[in-house]
C-alpha cells in the first residue's frame, strides 16, 4: 500500500488526531479568536449589543496603570518564585535519589502539596500566617512573627512566594527525579573512577545530562507563576490595599467585576503574549544547551 | 490488517472516553410528572440556600411546578453573564439592585401589573416599568452587643442615648475604664469600608445625586465637606478603639464577628446580614443595630441606611416560555400573599420583609432593629449607581487609611481623583 499519498496521510491523521483536533479547535481555538474579536467591542458581559469600538480597549489597557503595576508585580513574583521552586525542587530530587532511608515515602510526601487545590491551599496557609505564626510569635515573643505577614505589602508577596514554592516544588521534584534516574550509571561510575567528587559529578555529569528536565520545569513554573490566580484569590485576595493583585486577578476584576469585558480581554491577550514570549524564548535557549551522553 | 483493526479500536475507544466526559449536564429536573412546567431560580444569598432547596421541593409538590434552585460562588454579574452567553438564563434570578439597572433593558420582563407592587415601596422600575421584586430589607449601622455593655456599666443600654459622637466616646471611655480594653471592631474588607461606610457619606448628603455629580466634576471638596468630616470623625473613634488596632488589615471577619457575638467587643459597623455569621457563635440575644453616632443635627444620626436588598427579575428572552414566566409570577405572589410563602421569607430565612402586608415576629435581633427603623420610616435610601470598581479602588485607599499609611487629607485626595477619572454611570 502506498503510504505517501495525501489521502492516506489525511486519513491517518483524521483517524488518530481528528477528534482531538476538533475538540481542541472547539474549546481553545474558537474561543481564542472570539476573544480576540471581543477586544474590539465595548461589551459589558451581559448585554445583547456588542458595540464595535476599534482599538479603544487597547488604548485603555495602556492607560490602565493598575494593570501594568500588576504585571510588573507578577514579573517580580515569577522571577523569585521560579528560581526558588527550581532550587528547592532540585535539592529535594537530589535528596530522594541519593538513597536515604525511606526515600519513596519522602517522594510521596513532598509531592502531596501539589494534589491539594490552590484555593484550599490558600485558605490553609492564610490560617497559618494569620493565626498559627502570630500565636507562636506572641508566645515566644518573636517580633517578626507577632503580627500577620499578610497585613503588609511586602509580607503578602513573600507569603505568596512561600506558598507557591511549597506547592510546586514537589511536582518539579518528580521531573528532576526522572532526570537524575535517566543519567546512566556507567557515566557516573566512569566519572568516579576518574576521581570526581560527588559534587563534581553532579555539576559536570548529571546537570548537563538532564538539561531537558530543567527546560520542562522552568517552562511549567514560568507559565504557572505568570497565570497564578487561585492562590492569589484565597490567600490574599489582593489585600492589603490591592497591593498583591497579580495580572490574572486584575484581568478577572476588569472583565467581570468592573464589567469592562473588552478591556479585560485585551489585557488578558497582552498577558498571554508576554507569557508566550517568555516561555518560548526559555525553551529555545534551553534546547540549545541540551547535550547527549 | 489485524494491526489496523487494533488501531481503529483504540482510536474509537478514545473517542468514546472523550465524549463521555462531556456527556453529563444534559438532563435536568426530570422526576415527577414530565408535563409539569419547570422553572429555574438563581439564589444569590448563600446563607439561605438550604432553606431555598427545601422550599423548592415542597413548592414543587404543592403547586405542581418543578422548581430548581441554583447558587454560585462567582459574583452575580459574572455568573449571569455565563448563563446568558450559554443561552440558558434562569427563569427567575435574584440579583443586587445595580444588576437590575444594568440587566433590565435587555433581559427583564415587565411586572407592573402584579398585585404586590402596591404593597412595597422598594420595587425597582426602569423606564416606567416595574422589573425588580424586592426580596427583603437590609440596612447598615453600628451593631452593638448590649449584654456586654450592660455587664460593665451596670445600666440598661439605650442606643438612643448615644446619637452623638461625644456621647458615644463617653460610653467607650467608660467601657475601657471598666476593663474592655478595645470595645470596637472594624472590618477591613473593601466592600465594607468603601461599599458601605464610605458610600454612607454620600448617601447622607442632603442631595445625593448632586453630590455625586460634583464628585465626578471634581468640585465636591471632600476635605471641607461637613458630612465627610463627621463620618470620618466617627470612623477615627472606631479605628482608635479597634481590638485589632496593631494590625487592622489582618483582622479576619470571622474573628471580629465572634468577638462581637460573645461580647469581647461591643460595637462594629455592619448590617443585619452579619447575623448569618454571628449566629454560628455563642451569641448574646441582647444585640441590635443603631445609627452611626455623629455630632450632627441633620437627623442622620437617628436613621439607619438601607432599603430593599436583593431583587428578583424574570427573564424576558425567548429561552423562557410564557408559561414559565407565569409560573415565576405565581411564585412571587406566593411569597407575598400566602401564609406558607410569608413563613418561608420571615421564619425560615429570617429576612426583613419588604411588603407591608407581611408580619414578622420571629426575626433575629439585628433584623428586628432594622424592621423597627424601617417601620418608623427611619431609613436613608441606598444609592444604587456607584461605579462597579468604586468599592475596590476606594476600598484599597480606605484600607491604607485604616492601616495608618495615609491621613484623612490623603484619603480624600485619592477618592476625589478616583471619581474625577471615572466615567459617570448613566441612570
Amino acid at each position: 500500500m502506498d503510504t505517501n499519498t495525501m489521502s492516506y496521510k489525511s486519513k491517518q491523521f483524521l483517524m488518530f488526531a481528528g477528534v482531538a483536533t476538533a475538540v481542541f479547535t472547539a474549546v481553545v481555538i474558537v474561543p481564542f479568536i472570539y476573544g480576540l474579536y471581543l477586544t474590539f467591542t465595548s461589551w459589558d458581559g451581559v448585554s445583547k449589543q456588542k458595540p464595535f469600538v476599534g482599538l479603544s480597549n487597547y488604548i485603555s489597557t495602556f492607560a490602565d496603570g493598575a494593570y501594568w503595576q500588576a504585571l510588573g508585580r507578577t514579573m517580580i513574583y515569577s522571577v523569585i518564585a521560579v528560581i526558588l521552586v527550581n532550587v528547592v525542587a532540585f535539592m529535594l530530587a537530589f535528596l530522594v535519589t541519593s538513597g536515604v532511608k525511606g526515600q519513596n515515602f519522602f517522594r510521596a510526601g513532598f509531592f502531596i502539596p501539589n494534589l491539594i487545590g490552590g484555593i484550599v491551599l490558600g485558605y490553609i496557609w492564610k490560617f497559618v500566617f494569620n493565626r498559627a505564626f502570630v500565636a507562636f510569635g506572641n508566645a515566644l515573643s518573636i517580633g517578626a512573627l507577632s503580627t500577620s505577614w499578610l497585613a503588609t505589602t511586602s509580607g503578602a508577596m513573600l507569603c505568596l512566594i512561600i506558598v507557591s514554592v511549597w506547592q510546586y516544588a514537589g511536582y518539579m521534584m518528580l521531573i528532576y527525579v526522572a532526570g537524575f534516574m535517566s543519567v546512566s550509571a556507567d557515566v557516573l561510575e566512569a566519572a568516579r573512577i576518574d576521581g570526581c567528587t560527588n559534587m563534581q559529578s553532579i555539576i559536570h555529569i548529571s546537570v548537563p545530562l538532564m538539561v531537558s528536565s530543567f527546560v520542562q520545569c522552568l517552562f511549567l513554573t514560568i507559565t504557572r507563576c505568570f497565570m497564578v490566580y487561585d492562590v492569589n484569590l484565597s490567600l490574599t485576595n489582593g489585600e492589603p490595599f490591592n497591593s498583591s493583585v497579580m495580572a490574572a486577578m486584575h484581568v478577572y476584576n476588569q472583565a467581570f467585576t468592573y464589567k469592562n469585558y473588552g478591556t479585560g480581554q485585551a489585557e488578558a491577550l497582552i498577558l498571554f503574549v508576554v507569557c508566550a514570549v517568555v516561555g518560548v524564548l526559555q525553551v529555545y535557549i534551553g534546547k540549545k544547551a541540551e547535550v547527549s551522553a | 490488517m489485524k494491526r489496523k483493526l487494533l488501531a481503529v479500536a483504540l482510536a474509537a475507544s478514545m473517542v468514546v472516553s472523550l465524549t463521555a466526559c462531556g456527556g453529563d449536564g444534559g438532563s435536568t429536573g426530570g422526576g415527577s410528572g414530565s408535563s409539569n412546567i419547570a422553572i429555574t431560580i438563581f439564589n444569590s444569598k448563600m446563607e439561605i440556600q438550604d432553606q431555598f432547596e427545601e422550599m423548592a421541593e415542597e413548592y414543587s409538590k404543592a403547586k405542581g411546578v418543578d422548581v430548581e434552585v441554583y447558587y454560585s460562588n462567582d459574583t452575580v454579574a459574572a455568573h449571569l453573564a455565563t448563563r446568558y452567553s450559554a443561552n440558558d438564563p434562569y427563569t427567575l434570578a435574584m440579583v443586587d439592585a445595580k444588576d437590575i439597572y444594568s440587566l433590565a433593558a435587555d433581559h427583564a420582563s415587565d411586572m407592573s401589573d402584579q398585585d404586590w407592587v402596591k404593597n412595597t415601596q422598594y420595587a425597582i422600575s426602569v423606564d416606567g416599568k416595574v422589573v425588580g421584586f424586592p426580596v427583603c430589607v437590609e440596612a447598615r449601622g453600628v451593631i452593638y452587643n448590649a449584654e456586654a455593655i450592660e455587664g460593665i456599666t451596670g445600666e440598661t443600654f439605650n442606643p438612643d442615648d448615644y446619637k452623638t459622637l461625644d456621647a458615644f466616646n463617653g460610653l467607650l471611655d467608660k467601657l475601657v475604664a471598666g476593663g474592655m480594653e478595645a470595645p470596637t471592631g472594624v472590618m477591613k474588607e473593601d466592600w465594607s469600608l468603601a461599599g458601605h461606610f464610605l458610600s454612607q457619606t454620600y448617601e447622607e448628603q442632603p442631595d445625593v445625586d448632586a453630590f455625586v455629580s460634583a464628585l465626578y466634576e471634581g468640585t465636591a471638596d471632600l476635605p471641607n465637606n461637613s458630612k465627610w468630616n463627621s463620618m470620618m470623625d466617627t470612623f477615627d473613634t472606631l479605628k482608635e478603639h479597634n481590638y485589632a488596632a496593631g494590625s487592622p488589615v489582618a483582622a479576619e471577619r470571622e474573628i471580629s464577628e465572634q468577638k462581637l457575638a460573645e461580647g469581647e467587643i461591643a460595637f462594629m459597623f455592619g448590617g443585619n446580614w452579619d447575623w448569618s455569621m454571628i449566629n454560628s457563635y455563642d451569641y448574646s440575644e441582647n444585640m441590635g443595630m443603631m445609627p452611626v453616632p455623629q455630632n450632627t443635627s441633620d437627623g442622620t444620626n437617628e436613621k439607619l441606611v438601607g432599603g430593599g436588598s436583593k431583587y428578583f427579575f424574570i427573564d424576558s428572552s425567548s429561552n423562557t416560555s410564557d408559561e414559565q414566566r407565569q409560573a415565576a409570577k405565581d411564585f412571587l405572589n406566593w411569597l407575598v400573599f400566602e401564609a406558607d410563602g410569608n413563613a418561608f421569607l420571615t421564619e425560615k430565612c429570617a429576612l426583613v420583609p419588604a411588603y407591608s402586608n407581611i408580619n414578622a415576629d420571629a426575626l433575629d435581633p439585628l433584623s428586628k432593629s432594622v424592621k423597627k427603623y424601617a417601620d418608623e420610616g427611619k431609613l436613608i435610601g441606598n444609592y444604587d449607581f456607584l461605579p462597579d470598581d468604586h468599592y475596590s479602588i476606594c476600598g484599597a485607599a480606605f484600607q491604607k487609611y485604616l492601616a495608618g499609611q495615609t491621613d484623612r487629607a490623603g484619603l480624600a485626595a485619592e477618592i476625589e481623583s478616583y471619581w474625577s477619572s471615572t466615567t459617570p454611570v448613566e441612570h
